[in-house]
């Protein structure tokens, strides 16, 4: 299992989980997650969301597809209740995950936080589908 | 100074986003305006035109009326400026059988009879004879109201349909935009439900091929059979756009000049001259002419240099496995080169204010065979076969709303005597056979 | 790819581009002014009168940007806003309806003035004083209504954007952004496209 905290000052820590620990996974396999919040202080969570989506990246304007949502708002499975979250999902045929030169599709895990007020904390944690090698920028490029 | 948002924040992985405050509530009620005004248009159509005329057509009783009477009745309106206008509308007294009871009423001959011509009104009433019998409808739940006319007014329908169906179905699939987002994390925004598939099916982007999200569908490769393979591939060619373009332009220019012409022509034979428009129509004629000149030049170029056809065997392609091409070439005359490429481009789109910015770039060609110094013969055609192969570790097809991963054949030639030429023929390539 | 054409190191994950949209895009980033300090939006906020003002420059000068953090200062400070991102002069009726339908105090933000045919902006800019909204609007052109911003660029601007992205690892040179900067003539987007191809070629 890897296990991997991104912070941001003043911010809450997510704590993510990975059932594979080089986060490298096959289509059709099944991804398992489990999260943990820190930091949150006296902020209370009115809901969460978790999702598993691919999003393009590069010279483009940014495109997104979820692959799997769900939207907690029961209090007993929100934090600081719930200490530690998961949820697990079989992951699709495509896309792949693909490091080209202008577009680039990437998968990731977020999981959003909502508080009072409309405010909401994304924490975005990525991981590959298939095995796709980076593209090469052709010689005749300027 | 104002603290801003917090979604200014340069690191990735975590973040704070702002309100979603900035999310379009006045783009909401446009398009909410437009719904209620398509709910409000279509209902008054369809219950004050077209369901009264469906009653008749389907509910009125049919009977014979026998004329007793003729009139006009005067409709008069003030105008704003001071001064009245009036409309007249021929109507028949009638006399027929309602319900087993004798019955009289007044009632139009036509639907469309309404002029503001008071003799043209008398005039449509002379061909109406007093005591003469015709066949009329009445309505059963209310027998003064009688028709001698039945049938469907096609332009009230078409009206009554187009105008509120469009409003309805621009403003709905606005407005359910605007709710989709409205507040919503833009994951929860992307995931579609049944309804809002239904009222705005352009959310959904490029259609996607069967369980396989992110990858075109090739619904459109394989529907014309091949000859010799499976599959004849359609051809992506820019020439042919522009030949279309040349085309539909000296087309419509002609058409608009022709009539001018036509109407030139009728004045001078009636002895009048229209310097003014005889002027205009010089420069019309020479853009004119230009534009068929050009779109015949454009076509020689096209036929001369004869159709490229490419099959293959199977569609859709999967990384690793090799497939058969037939490359055929028809036309005339010499080819110095002929030459078949696979070829990988990727394709970004970004629309910043007016501007929209697309870039293309080809990250990877192979070619796949080339040949030289072809003599084409009239009524025969080249054909050669070759094989393709997609890379084990290949990117598979994508495409999205702003950005896209594509597999093409393109065929480059250089004619002997005219300018070189290119024809892509799309491919989709899905990921490999995947095993859980 | 197996024939040697691309890289052999299978699902290695290049370092992220920092000139991908997704950092560069309007919204992302503080406006700066020409010497690469951020802009006081507060400010321009609380000189906003009811009528309308514009944001002038020429394109991919920070315009969307300078608007977009406008409106968000608006939310900071409480007060409501509306977005609309002109797409031709047939939208003019899409602006009348948001202005229209605008509560008072409401920041209107249009991204693309110049579009809208010259009578009807004037319709709106008196739409929005009934309204007691205030239009901000981007314009390529003089709009004929009081100037919030005059968006210039200059290699320092370039620089400090840079800086703000993410880390580029050392494959941007100072020289890169001037040179970037001069190549498209101060056009802030296209130096921005320019740096990323540079950070593309470099990283393979």
């Amino acid at each position: 299992m890897s296990f991997v905290a991104e912070t941001f000052p003043s911010s809450p820590r997510v704590f993510v989980q990975f059932c594979h620990g080089d986060r490298r996974y096959n289509p059709l396999d099944t991804l398992d997650v489990h999260y943990q919040v820190d930091g949150l202080g006296d902020e209370t969570v009115r809901a969460v969301e978790r999702t598993v989506l691919w999003y393009t990246e590069g010279k483009g304007e940014e495109d997104l597809g979820v692959h799997f949502f769900e939207r907690i708002i029961d209090r007993q499975r929100l934090p600081p209740e719930a200490v530690l979250e998961g949820f697990a999902t079989r992951l699709p045929l495509s896309p792949l995950s693909y490091e080209g030169v202008i577009v680039k599709i990437r998968w990731c895990v977020r999981v959003r936080f909502f508080f009072g007020g409309g405010r909401d904390f994304v924490s975005e944690h990525e991981f590959t589908v298939g095995r796709i090698p980076p593209a090469c920028i052709p010689a005749t490029t300027p | 100074m104002v603290r801003l948002p917090r979604f200014f924040g340069k690191k990735r992985g975590h973040r704070r986003t702002g309100s979603q405050a900035l999310a379009s509530l006045g783009d909401g009620a446009f398009h909410a305006v437009l719904l209620v005004a398509g709910l409000v248009f279509g209902g008054v159509l369809l219950s004050g035109l077209a369901v009264p005329e469906w009653r008749i057509n389907h509910h009125f009783t049919p009977t014979t009326c026998t004329i007793l009477g003729k009139g006009l009745v005067r409709r008069t309106f003030t105008e704003p400026a001071g001064g009245t206008t009036s409309t007249w509308q021929p109507c028949l007294r009638v006399r027929y059988e309602a319900n087993g009871q004798p019955t009289e009423a007044w009632t139009q001959p036509s639907r469309t009879t309404l002029t503001s011509d008071r003799d043209e009104a008398v005039g449509r009433l002379t061909a109406w004879r007093l005591g003469q019998n015709v066949s009329g409808w009445y309505d059963p739940t209310n027998s003064a109201t009688v028709v001698l006319e039945r049938g469907y007014n096609w332009w009230m329908w078409l009206l009554a349909l187009l105008l509120p169906g469009a409003l309805l179905a621009f403003g709905g699939s606005g407005l359910m935009r605007a709710i989709r987002r409205w507040g919503r994390s833009e994951e929860r925004s992307a995931v579609l439900s049944r309804f809002t598939d239904l009222l705005d099916p352009l959310a959904n982007g490029p259609p996607q091929a069967a369980d396989h999200p992110g990858v075109p569908t090739c619904d459109n490769l394989v529907n014309s059979p091949g000859t010799f393979l499976a599959y004849r591939l359609p051809i992506e060619s820019p020439e042919s756009w522009t030949l279309l373009g040349f085309g539909l332009f000296a087309l419509l220019w002609n058409s608009v000049l022709t009539v001018l012409a036509i109407g030139a022509g009728l004045d001078l034979l009636g002895g009048r001259t229209d310097w003014l428009l005889l002027a205009l129509l010089v420069p019309f004629a020479i853009v004119g002419i230009a534009g068929i000149v050009i779109f015949v030049r454009r076509l020689v170029l096209a036929t001369a240099i004869g159709t490229t056809q490419v099959e293959i065997a199977a569609q859709p392609l999967r990384p690793g496995q090799s497939y058969e091409l037939l490359l055929a070439h028809g036309g005339s005359g010499t080819l110095e080169s002929l030459a078949m490429d696979l070829e990988l481009e990727e394709q970004a789109t970004f629309r910043q204010g007016t501007d929209t910015r697309i870039e293309k770039l080809i990250i990877w060609r192979k070619p796949i065979q080339s040949w030289r110094d072809l003599n084409l013969a009239p009524g025969t055609r080249f054909e050669a076969r070759a094989t393709v192969t997609i890379p084990d570790l290949a990117m598979h097809s994508f495409t999205s709303e702003h950005n896209a991963v594509r597999w093409s054949l393109v065929v480059r030639g250089t004619p002997v005597r005219w300018p070189p030429f290119v024809r892509s023929f799309p491919l989709v390539v899905f990921p490999a056979e995947a095993t859980p | 790819m197996t024939d040697g054409t691309t890289s052999a190191a299978m699902t290695t994950r290049l370092p992220t581009n920092p000139f991908s949209t997704r950092f560069t895009r309007p919204g992302m980033l503080p406006p700066l002014d020409d010497d690469g300090v951020p802009v006081d939006v507060g400010r321009l906020l609380t000189g906003l009168h009811p009528g309308g003002a514009a944001i002038e420059g020429p394109h991919g000068h920070g315009k969307t940007n300078l608007l977009h953090a406008v409106l968000a200062a608006a939310v900071v400070a409480g007060r409501p806003t509306s977005f609309l991102r002109v797409g031709s002069r047939g939208w003019a009726w899409r602006a009348l309806s948001m202005i229209g339908l605008a509560r008072p105090g409401t920041v209107v933000g249009i991204d693309g003035w110049e579009l809208l045919p010259a009578g009807l902006a004037g319709l709106l800019r008196v739409a929005a004083t009934c309204r007691q909204a205030t239009i901000v609007a981007t314009t390529h052109r003089p709009a004929h209504m009081p100037v919030l911003a005059r968006c210039e660029t200059s290699p320092r601007l370039l620089a400090a954007i840079v800086d703000r992205l993410p880390a580029h690892g050392g494959c941007i040179a100072e020289a890169d952004i001037d040179e970037a900067f001069h190549r498209h003539d101060g056009n802030v987007r296209e130096a921005l496209y320019d740096l990323y191809d540079r950070f593309e070629r470099r990283v393979r």
